[in-house]
């Protein structure tokens, strides 16, 4: 009897033991799903809507960069004309397509819809048309890294800006950032990690917190496209001028010795530098990046929402949210921190008003002493100072943020291009006299844009006709086909529920 | 020792008969086997560390895991440090143990509450965990020589009376929270590298 009651008992031990194996085993694969993402992320995926299921509340904040209310002093997350607002720069880079068209940089959201509508894409109604390279796109969406990873960086660069039109569809997103196994923070964009090899540094090295800013380098940084890289003589590869330091001294130095110039200006013949947005470089020379302040801490600030801390991805003006960013280490009030950034701002501006100006009348100058019959050698001091304080100006104006960012070396920028500017209008000057005209140039009027563009002998409403055209004709069109190659591609849901 | 347990063995006809024994043996390996394999699926050694990792096993947890890793005490306190004691090692685990048996039995039974709160002994370890760190900021020699209530004032109620977000927020939820974004070990790929593959490789493709 004793051995039946042993060996049932064993038998019972044996199959509750099992039925706790089972029930471990259960709420293992359980946990897999419990608080986990609902669909796989798989490869590069550019849609922003599919990662926003699993995010949503990152997705939602990201949708916010569609808000084109906010307006500060100088700037706002709308539709801005900065031509109207400042018509000097339409002679200071007469001959190139800025001139034509610049507002000021709405959300992230836009990026594909501005680059499709500014004046400065052109109309290209066939592939294969139109100014502008494919490297043109490398910013403006998480499709490029899918297509680099697909063609290879160096066909991508090869192209032209057409070509792509139905591959580009999607503003920059999620993919731009994030790896899609981890979500840690990634460099999609090779020309980053290029510069840093440049400089004789490895990105790998860089931690969360310089990550944080690092996603942003990848675009808002000074770059040109080079043309003669070895191994890719037929692209514009992306490149930025890192090599040698992030000054602004530094990099004019690196195009000078490479003799590199976005364009010729055709009023003073000068080989010009366009600054693009050097942002992330100016911004390392503030004192907020010093003390360790990310690009994120205070344009994507934390914030909570039920029980979860989250990075709000409406990536924007900090001004917009001063509490969720600025209160986080200053204790001030609102009104006293805006005022702080205003002041810094407008006595930058004020700089840099004064020094367009006086850029512009030296190239009007100049073009003077050209009809006159100024040599070229001659004019190659006059040349080489217009560049240089024009590239100044543009490294402190262009990246919008710099009077805050780092209010001291913008300024010192600034004063650097001024001095430059006066030395050169004092040898335009001579130059002129000697050439036997020694009166002031008649000059044209700057206070408006159009005014200047026929000064400069632009044509907008024929441009803008083409643009109407492209954008009725070819974008639609795009975008179709666009749509039509993604909804191919299916999406795995890995819910339980 | 050992002729004594046999004897007791056989006293009590607790010897399966000669024809059994092979049967018996069989079946109290199978036990012994089925152990070692709910050690192994358990993850039981995992509970032997300090890694907050351990803690999320089981994904009741996870809200709890997430408001820390948000929080500042990330930098400088793991789930143990707060939540078990440290007058001794001995202590430590026992409690250790004691809570850990709780947890996985009501875990198992599925009985787990929407929101987790520390019971009464647990309580007085995380107290005393505070207090173990912020000693310099809760005692004040010269407060307490001159403010009358100084001591009752300080010990009268818990840290998270008044720190009521330290460190894993108002609102914890098993519902609360959103998706786990930050990999968790058990569940995470190898690579971590902020380079993608793609990229990795095409930039070697070109260096040739």
């Amino acid at each position: 009897m004793k051995n039946w009651i042993l060996f049932l008992g064993t038998a019972l031990i044996v199959f509750l033991l099992a039925l706790l194996s089972v029930n471990i085993l259960d709420r293992k694969s359980e946990a897999k799903f419990a608080y986990q993402p609902k669909v796989a992320i798989e490869g590069i995926e550019p849609r922003d809507s599919i990662w926003g299921l699993n995010f949503p509340r990152q997705y939602q904040s990201y949708l916010k960069t569609k808000d084109t209310t906010f307006k500060s002093m100088y700037n706002t997350s709308g539709h801005k004309d900065m031509l109207e607002e400042d018509p000097d720069m339409v002679i200071l880079w007469a001959g190139y397509g800025f001139s034509k068209d610049y507002n000021s940089p709405k959300g992230h959201a836009y990026a594909i819809s501005d680059i499709h509508e500014t004046l400065r894409t052109g109309a290209p109604m066939e592939a294969g048309d139109g100014p502008m390279p494919s490297t043109c796109w490398t910013c403006k969406s998480p499709d490029v890294p899918r297509l680099m990873s697909e063609m290879g960086v160096t066909e991508y660069y090869s192209g032209k800006f057409s070509d792509l039109g139905s591959q580009v569809i999607n503003p920059i997103g999620c993919a731009d950032c994030h790896n899609p196994e981890t979500m840690k923070l990634t460099i999609t964009r090779p020309s980053l990690i290029e510069a840093f090899e440049a400089m004789g540094k490895n990105i790998n090295d860089a931690s969360h917190q310089e990550m944080r800013s690092l996603v942003c380098a990848q675009c808002h940084v000074e770059y040109y496209f080079d043309k003669k890289k070895p191994g890719a003589e037929n692209a514009n590869y992306l490149t930025l001028p890192w090599k040698d330091g992030m000054s602004v001294e530094a990099m004019e130095a690196y195009y000078d010795a490479i003799e590199f110039s976005d364009w010729t200006h055709p009023l003073s013949k000068t080989p010009m530098i366009k600054a693009q947005h050097p942002d992330y470089e100016l911004y390392q020379m503030g004192v907020h990046s010093k003390r360790g302040v990310s690009c994120a801490d205070c344009h994507m600030p934390y914030q909570s929402e039920g029980g979860q801390k989250f990075t709000n991805h409406q990536i924007g003006s900090p001004l917009a949210n001063v509490e969720n960013s600025c209160f986080v280490c200053h204790r001030e009030k609102v009104d006293a921190l805006v005022t702080d950034v205003y002041e810094r701002q407008r006595k930058v501006k004020e700089g840099t008003t004064q020094l367009q100006r006086e850029i512009a009348m030296a190239h009007i100058e100049t073009a003077k002493a050209i009809e006159l019959g100024a040599t070229d050698a001659q004019l190659k001091v006059i040349q080489k100072g217009i560049r240089h304080a024009q590239w100044r100006w543009d490294f402190s104006v262009a990246s919008h943020g710099a009077a805050f960012h780092a209010p001291l070396e913008t300024s010192r920028i600034v004063s650097s291009a001024s001095s430059i500017i006066q030395q050169t209008r004092i040898e335009i000057t001579r130059l002129l006299a000697d050439l036997g005209f020694n009166k002031p140039v008649p000059m044209p009027d700057f206070t408006s844009k159009s005014a200047m563009q026929a000064y400069i002998g632009f044509d907008i409403d024929k441009e803008f006709a083409a643009k109407q055209n492209f954008l009725e004709q070819v974008v639609p069109q795009w975008l179709k086909e666009g749509k039509a190659r993604e909804s191919k591609k299916s999406v795995k849901s890995i819910s339980i529920n | 020792m050992k002729n004594n347990f046999k004897r007791f063995l056989f006293n009590n006809s607790l010897i399966p008969p000669h024809n059994w024994r092979k049967a018996a043996t069989f079946l109290v390996a199978l036990i012994v086997g089925l152990g070692f394999f709910l050690l192994k699926i358990s993850n039981a050694t995992s509970y032997l560390s300090d890694d907050p990792q351990a803690c999320v096993n089981c994904h009741i947890m996870t809200p709890q895991y997430i408001t820390w890793t948000r929080s500042s005490h990330r930098e400088v306190a793991n789930c143990n440090d707060c939540h078990v004691p440290h007058n001794n090692i001995v202590n430590k685990y026992f409690f250790k143990a004691k809570d850990g048996l709780y947890h996985a039995s009501v875990f198992t039974l599925r009985a787990e509450p929407e929101v987790i709160r520390a019971l009464p002994p647990s309580s007085a370890v995380i107290q005393n965990n505070c207090v173990r760190c912020h000693q310099d900021q809760v005692t004040d020699a010269k407060l307490e020589s001159f403010v009358d209530n100084h001591i009752e004032n300080r010990t009268d109620r818990t840290c998270w009376d008044c720190h009521r977000e330290v460190p894993h927020g108002r609102v914890r939820s098993l519902s609360s929270v959103g998706a786990q974004i930050e990999p968790i070990k058990e569940y995470s790929p190898t690579d971590l590298s902020i380079v993608p593959e793609w990229l990795k490789e095409s930039m070697k493709s070109q260096e040739k």
